[in-house]
């Protein structure tokens, strides 16, 4: 009988095990000022030197209450807000959004000046700040707009604005918002992009596209916006009218993920195949197009004269505006997984990589390592 | 001439000595369960697929997908349930045999001699003491797979949508699927269920897999009428042990997953049920079992 017992519990314990081989579901947020790099990596947000890779604090929210019923996650990434807060996002089942005070820090933890925690789903897009106005958009379809300026340490949204359709389901928000100046513009996986005004949060116009859209729009050197879809298309959009056409079908030959990037004429962006893209807005023609090595999810960074695309396959590729391509840096472990954007900061380019020893690793110019950072 | 029966078993090939068709059976089982694990990713993809065109038939409700889903695995198995049933029906009856009660007592204390005697009985009555469990460890890969299916197909993380895009046959119009309706009732099945009452957040779905679970276990308890009687004792044991651990698992893992347990431990006492195994007094407080 005892045997019995020890194989069924054998059993539960190996199916979870098993399933944790789902590993983490989202990854990692990385942002960074000059001299603090900001990094959410499952279960904290870190903060790290960045000339040394020394953590200065950790954050990992308000614990997981009962038998770690409501476990925290942070994925989102972090946003340094004017006053010198910074916002972190709880992904976990609490949907928690806290400022915390980088410079106010105990025990290794930084004080939470204030949480907001009104939102029903959780926190995959990095809230957008205008002024004194935070614009931080949910999955459960919904646009908070917090006052940064009222003092609570318990804020109140003073304006939700629902995007959800009519059916009752929900509108995945997953992407930061864009902001021309006088609107906002917020994309959705449901298949629709928003233009919202900043002033009276109302929506201007909104426009059913052919499929998901996870990354964010850009806003090209002719003042119009473009987006990627999981449509395996390019959009170009009016931001004043929301008329759209697709300026990119057949080239384009996989699901569009990241927010694609704009430096000159031209637009860089990646597909979750691998292949890489350069679009030149002003005269409408794909200038060329890369296979690289593992599917893109983040945004290209322009640093120096080069530009650099992190692919699933951990590999960082340096490219240039002509299309010519070198491996940049090789990650030491084959495991890492690069879905995040690199950041810059100071000399170096950091990196953050999934489903490795390595959270976040710092490059030099020429793609050497300085420093790596394991979370501890 | 020979009889025609006796040339047909001739025909027939012949088991090496000491293999019987029920060692074939546990053999066969055994390979099915090392080729589900070695080929994961394989099974995984197919039951999303599976999910996924549920869905599309269903009016975009992945939780009616899901419990479509549990139908079509509970009547695929239903043949293995049946044999469950029967050999652990087989395993009852024999804990109140009176020649296997009067081994207990004769050999209670020497275990080997027990063991011996036991197996004597199981061969007389042809019983394969494992014909209980195999069918039951046929179900494992699939609530293994099930579970990242689940999460993968929900997609309510960015990884988690993009596993689901390399898991797509070509057949699936992903752009028109993605993303999936992840709403059903009250609950998002991509994320452990919470139900905020007074606020104070409650697992309500974890609570109702724990009572389903409690309830068909107590339903399907077999009747016992020997004190001794060990599959008894662990079925009890089992009856409170397995709610407590899928209560612990449900409150961690997407809802989605929890609605194949209750919708898995309904379809079962529906199954008991018609087969008359069910046995409503276990649910009475002091009822016999």
């Amino acid at each position: 009988m005892r045997k019995k017992i020890l194989f069924v519990t054998l059993f539960l314990l190996a199916a979870v095990l098993l399933s944790g081989c789902t590993g983490a579901t989202a990854w990692p947020g990385l942002s960074a000022n000059g001299e603090v790099a900001y990094l959410a990596h499952t279960n904290a947000v870190y903060a790290v030197n960045a000339k040394t890779g020394a953590k200065l604090w950790n954050f990992s929210g308000e614990g997981g209450g009962f038998l770690n019923m409501n476990p925290s996650m942070f994925v989102t990434t972090p946003v340094i807000i004017p006053d010198g807060l910074l916002v972190v996002l709880d992904s976990g089942n609490k949907h928690v959004m806290y400022g915390v005070d980088p410079n106010d820090v105990s025990d290794e933890t930084p004080h939470i000046e204030w949480r907001f925690d009104q939102a029903k789903g959780h926190w995959i897009a990095s809230p957008l700040i205008v002024k004194n106005r935070m614009f931080a958009p949910n999955s459960d379809g919904n646009v908070y707009v917090l006052d940064l300026d009222d003092g609570q340490s318990e804020k109140d949204a003073i304006k939700v604005i629902r995007l959800s359709a009519s059916s009752g389901q929900t509108d995945r928000l997953w992407a930061q918002p864009l902001t021309d100046g006088t609107r906002i513009f917020v994309t959705s996986l449901d298949h629709r992009i928003f233009a919202i005004s900043l002033e009276t949060y109302e929506v201007l116009w909104e426009k059913q596209l052919d499929a998901a859209i996870p990354g964010a729009p850009a806003l090209g050197a002719d003042g119009m916006l473009y987006v990627g879809s999981l449509a395996k298309k390019l959009e170009r959009i009016d931001p004043a009218t929301g008329k759209n056409e697709s300026v990119l079908g057949q080239e384009i030959k996989d699901w569009v993920w990241g927010t694609p990037i704009a430096e000159g004429d031209n637009l860089y962006f990646g597909d979750v195949s691998g292949n890489f893209y350069s679009y030149n807005v002003i005269t409408g023609e794909l200038n060329w197009d890369l296979k690289l090595d593992g599917a893109i999810t983040a945004s290209p960074l322009i640093f120096r004269d080069q530009i650099l695309v992190a692919t699933e396959s951990g590999v960082i590729y340096a490219v240039t505006a002509d299309g010519k391509t070198e491996i940049w840096h090789q990650p030491a472990e084959e495991k890492s997984k690069a879905y995040t954007t690199p950041v810059q900061a100071g000399d170096y380019v950091l990196v953050a990589y999934l489903e490795s020893d390595y959270y976040l690793v710092a490059l030099d110019q020429d793609g050497d390592v300085k420093w790596t950072f394991t979370g501890k | 001439m020979k009889n025609p029966s006796n040339q047909s078993q001739a025909q027939q090939p012949q088991l090496p000595e000491g293999f019987s068709t029920e060692t074939l059976k546990t053999i066969g089982v055994i390979a099915i369960l090392v080729l589900a694990f070695m080929n994961f990713s394989v099974v995984v993809n197919l039951m999303i697929n599976i999910m996924i065109f549920i869905y599309g038939l269903v009016g975009r409700s992945f939780g009616l997908a899901i419990i479509l889903f549990t139908f079509l695995i509970r009547l695929l198995t239903w043949p293995l349930n049946a044999q469950q049933m029967k050999g652990a029906k087989a395993m009852q009856d024999l804990q109140n045999d009176k020649e296997y009660i009067a081994i207990q007592k004769k050999h209670g204390k020497d275990r080997e001699k027990f063991a011996q005697e036991q197996m004597r009985l199981y061969r007389e009555r042809g019983i394969n003491p494992f014909g209980s469990c195999l069918p039951t460890l046929i179900q494992f890969p699939i609530l293994f797979a099930l579970i990242p299916a689940i999460t993968y197909a929900i997609g309510s993380a960015p990884l988690s949508l993009l596993k689901l895009s390399r898991s797509l046959y070509s057949f699936q119009d992903a752009a028109a699927l993605v993303p999936l309706n992840s709403k059903f009732l009250w609950m998002d099945l991509g994320l452990p269920e919470r139900t905020v009452i007074l606020g104070a957040s409650i697992p309500i779905l974890a609570l109702i897999v724990a009572l389903t679970t409690y309830v068909q276990s107590k339903l399907t308890m077999p009747p016992s009428t020997n004190p001794n009687d060990q599959g008894a004792a662990t079925a009890r044991i089992m009856s409170i042990q397995m709610p407590i651990m899928l209560f612990l698992f449900s409150i961690n893992y997407p809802s989605g997953l929890s609605i194949y347990f209750i919708a898995s431990n309904i379809l079962s006492i529906v199954q008991y049920a018609m087969m008359g195994k069910v046995n409503w007094r276990n649910l009475l407080p002091g009822g016999k079992q």
